[in-house]
Parts: structure tokens; C-alpha cells; sequence
């Protein structure tokens, strides 16, 4: 029998909110899926589009931004520009035909470590009957 | 037509006043039918200009080109250019304005409005005629277009050979200018985004079909950023070349340089770019169209940048090229801003 598909996430997660609560899923060990590969950033506003286009580019199967709820960002007002220019970015991507379900935002605090796994257990999920991400992957 | 007589004289006075440094319109080119931009220096030389249905360029482009020469000048000519400027182009002046590229004081606008038509798409034009050589296109009586060939005159409607994005104008006059000539009443158009519906009522499936299509055409010669008034980065994401290597620079330096996309034009590279420049351009392409027009593989580029401008007016209720004064679009929020994609 074939192995089980395994999805590959990029995850960017803002390092004041998300990422703290990763690490509190880490701490508190939590189990959720190992497809995760987290980059943390300063702040969901600063994830340029292009890191997204680059990241499905290279061979990702999902992209995963994670911020701070609205009105808690660190930088007062991040995470508004980030929603903001994310879901234009997520509209972009459905209009070329790429799965929506590919491209996921989400707020995480640094208190919601059950948040998270929660997040990527439904993510990979969804990945899963979706099969491999080839239509943006660099083809050589 | 005494409209065209009017766009002369005014040239020639502020450039007989000394108001500006030169004048940028369109005049006759020796080769078919398209005009080609005329830089007016001297008054003698305003006679030249035309004003057609032809005239199809965006002459805002050429402010950006303007902002750089000045730049590399020691004693740069501080007075305005003069730029005749249709609906669409107002609109990108507006938005070079909004984000601060050019002052108000840089450029003296002189509108022509479309006479409630617009500007001609070649092909149609040649569609039409089949076969025949126009020689010379005017605007008509009641937004007819009459067409001067071989055999005579042909009166057309408009409707019919005006180019696409003519047919989903929002604005037939310019918005902003310091003198307007002609027809000064606003053609409404009924849907400003009908065009779009030929891809967004495809599956998703197909839609990637229709763009894998067409974007693996593309031979990346960049002519949609030449030609785009928006596009005046000094250095861009897609150019991996333009890293200012020094005898200085170390062989560390070199290797870390990010190379966000390789420059072969195979379809993954093509699709990165595209929506790379279709993100920049959202909340500032004024639909001009140029990029479509200058595209040697006819990719429908305008699908994409006209996309978004929709999500945008949708989403976020924000229209680009009409106040100088609002500020970008993902300068700016609302707490209101959509969020039910989020989890």
C-alpha cells in the first residue's frame, strides 16, 4: 500500500502572539501533526505577499499566517493591514484556480496553545485529500 | 474640429508664457495608425498635435521617466510639464499624486475628454473593416466614430470598435486637470466589470486551465512594467540582476542576495511574477490597459489587475484615481474589513 500523503504547511506566525503559542502547545505537550514548518515573523503585516507566492513556489503545500486578534497586536495596528492585504492575496489565489483551502489565516493569542493544534489538525485535514500542491511548485 | 484648434492654442500659450518646460501630446507617426507621443518645445511645433480616437498611449508614464532624468540633473529645469491627459490617464496622475511620486506643482494637466466614447481597439477596428486601411479616425456625431479609408468615409458606431476597457470606463472626463476641453458629462458605465465575468463564472479547474493557458506564453520581457505608469520601483522584485555588485561586495553577500523568483519564463516563474505585479497593482492600476495593449503574446493581463480592483470595491469599498488625499489601499483599514475567512 502507498504511504499516506503527508501535507508540508509553511506556517507564518507572528512572534508576539502565535508563535508564543506554539511554543505554549510545545510546553504544555500537546499532540497535533509534525507537517508544520513554522517561520516566525515580527508581525502577521509584515508577511510580504510575495514570501506566500514564494513559499507555494518552492513546494509548499499550505500557507499558514497567524496573527495576534484583532485590537492585540503588538504594534497596535498589524494585524488590520495584514487582514487586509491577506484577504486580497487569498482572492488572487482562488481566482488562478488554486484550492482555497490552501491558503489559511488565522488569529492564535499566546494563551490559545489548544487554538493552534486545533488550527493545524484541521488544516492538515483538509490538505490531505487534496494531494500534493503542483500547480504553483517550480516544475524542475 | 475646433476642440483640437483649442488643445493647440493652449499649448502654445503656456509654452509661450513660459509656464512649462515642454508639452507632452500625441502626433501623426509615420507608420499606420496609431499616433506616437510628440514632446512640444517650441510653439511652432504645437501644430503637430492631434487628439483622435487613436490616441490610445497613457502619456502619465512618462512623468515617471521625467522624475528621473530630473533626478540625475545638476540643475534640473524646475518648471511643470505640460500633459494632455484623457479620463484614464487623470486617474494615474491621481494616484502618483496620492502616494506622493510627483507634486501637483509638477505637472500642468491639460484634460481632453473622450466625447462620451472612447479611445479604438486596433484589432477590432481591423476586424471591422475587413481588410481596408484606416488612414484616419475622428470623433462623429452621436458617439460615432468616422473612419477615413482608402474608399472613402465610413461613419461607425462607437460601441463597436472602441477598445475593452473603453466600454467599463468610470471616467470619461478627466478628474482632475487645469484646463478641460470638449464634452465635459460623464458616460455612466452600466457594469464596470462585465468583462470579468468570462473567467469568474469558470470552475476553478478551468480557471486554472484558462490562466496556466495563458501565462505559459509569457517570455518575460517585461514590457507590461515598462510600459505601467504604477510601476516605478527603482529596483524590482523580479529582477534579480540589478544587486549593485562593488569590488566591496564579499562572496558571502553574493550568495545570501534572496532571488524571490528565477527569470527563466517557464509557467511557475510566470505565475509568480504575475501575481506579484497583480498585488502591487491592486488599489492603483486605473485600468489604462497599456500592459494588455503592449503584451507581444496577448496575455489578457487586464483580467487580473481588473480582478482585484473589484475585490477591492467590493471588500474594502475603495476606488482608485479619483481623491488625491485617500490614502492607499493596504496603507489603510477598517475595522468593519471583512474577516470570516479568518479562523
Amino acid at each position: 500500500m502507498a504511504e499516506e500523503f503527508e501535507p508540508t504547511i509553511v506556517a507564518f506566525l507572528c512572534k508576539w502572539c502565535s508563535s508564543a503559542g506554539s511554543d505554549l502547545a510545545g510546553v504544555s505537550r500537546m499532540e497535533y501533526p509534525p507537517n508544520v514548518v513554522p517561520i516566525t515573523v515580527m508581525c502577521s503585516g509584515s508577511v510580504s505577499p510575495l514570501y506566500i507566492f514564494s513559499a507555494f513556489n518552492r513546494g509548499a503545500d499550505g500557507v499558514l499566517i497567524s496573527g495576534c486578534h484583532p485590537g492585540d497586536c503588538h504594534y497596535i495596528k498589524g494585524n488590520y493591514y495584514a487582514r487586509r492585504r491577506i484577504a486580497l492575496v487569498k482572492k488572487l489565489l482562488e481566482y488562478v484556480g488554486l484550492e482555497p483551502e490552501r491558503f489559511q489565516m488565522s488569529w492564535v493569542s499566546a494563551a490559545e496553545g489548544t487554538k493552534y493544534t486545533q488550527v493545524i489538525k484541521d488544516f492538515v485535514k483538509e490538505l490531505k485529500p487534496l494531494g500534493p500542491q503542483t500547480k504553483l511548485r517550480r516544475n524542475r | 474640429m475646433a476642440k483640437l484648434e483649442e488643445l493647440k492654442n493652449e499649448v502654445k500659450r503656456i509654452l509661450k508664457e513660459g509656464k512649462v518646460k515642454y508639452a507632452i501630446g500625441y502626433e501623426r507617426d509615420t507608420n499606420g495608425l496609431l499616433p506616437k507621443p510628440a514632446f512640444i518645445k517650441k510653439t511652432e511645433e504645437a501644430d503637430k498635435l492631434i487628439w483622435e480616437p487613436t490616441c490610445v498611449y497613457n502619456l502619465s508614464r512618462f512623468l515617471v521617466d521625467e522624475k528621473r532624468k530630473m533626478a540625475k540633473e545638476k540643475n534640473p529645469d524646475q518648471r511643470p510639464i505640460g500633459l494632455i491627459i484623457k479620463g484614464c490617464d487623470s486617474r494615474a496622475v491621481v494616484v502618483l499624486l496620492q502616494e506622493k511620486f510627483i507634486k501637483r506643482s509638477d505637472v500642468y494637466l491639460i484634460g481632453v475628454s473622450c466625447e462620451n466614447s472612447g479611445v479604438v481597439d486596433e484589432r477590432k477596428l481591423q476586424k471591422k473593416l475587413k481588410g481596408k486601411k484606416a488612414e484616419k479616425i475622428e470623433f462623429g456625431e452621436k458617439e460615432n466614430f468616422v473612419v477615413t479609408t482608402s474608399e472613402g468615409k465610413i461613419e461607425i458606431p462607437a460601441s463597436e470598435i472602441l477598445a475593452e476597457r473603453c466600454l467599463e470606463c468610470k471616467a470619461s472626463v478627466p478628474v482632475i486637470s487645469d484646463v478641460l476641453l470638449g464634452e465635459k458629462t460623464k458616460r455612466k458605465a452600466d457594469n464596470p466589470f462585465k468583462s470579468l465575468e468570462r473567467v469568474e463564472s469558470m470552475s476553478a479547474e478551468e480557471r486554472w486551465a484558462f490562466w496556466k493557458a495563458e501565462l505559459d506564453k509569457c517570455i518575460r520581457c517585461y514590457a507590461c512594467r515598462s510600459v505601467c505608469p504604477m510601476c516605478y520601483c527603482d529596483e524590482c522584485v523580479a529582477d534579480t540582476i540589478n544587486f549593485a555588485v562593488t569590488a566591496d561586495t564579499t562572496a558571502e553577500e553574493k550568495a545570501q542576495k534572496i532571488k524571490w523568483l528565477e527569470k527563466s519564463p517557464v509557467a511557475s516563474e510566470n505565475f509568480v511574477y504575475h501575481m506579484v505585479r497583480a498585488i502591487h497593482l491592486a488599489g492603483r492600476c486605473i485600468d489604462c490597459g497599456e500592459c494588455e495593449r503592449v503584451c507581444p503574446l496577448d496575455i489578457p493581463l487586464r483580467f487580473l489587475n481588473k480582478y482585484l480592483e473589484k475585490e477591492a470595491q467590493e471588500l474594502f469599498g475603495y476606488e482608485p484615481g479619483f481623491d488625491p488625499e485617500q490614502p492607499s489601499l493596504v496603507a489603510c483599514f477598517k475595522d468593519e474589513d471583512p474577516q470570516d475567512f479568518i479562523r
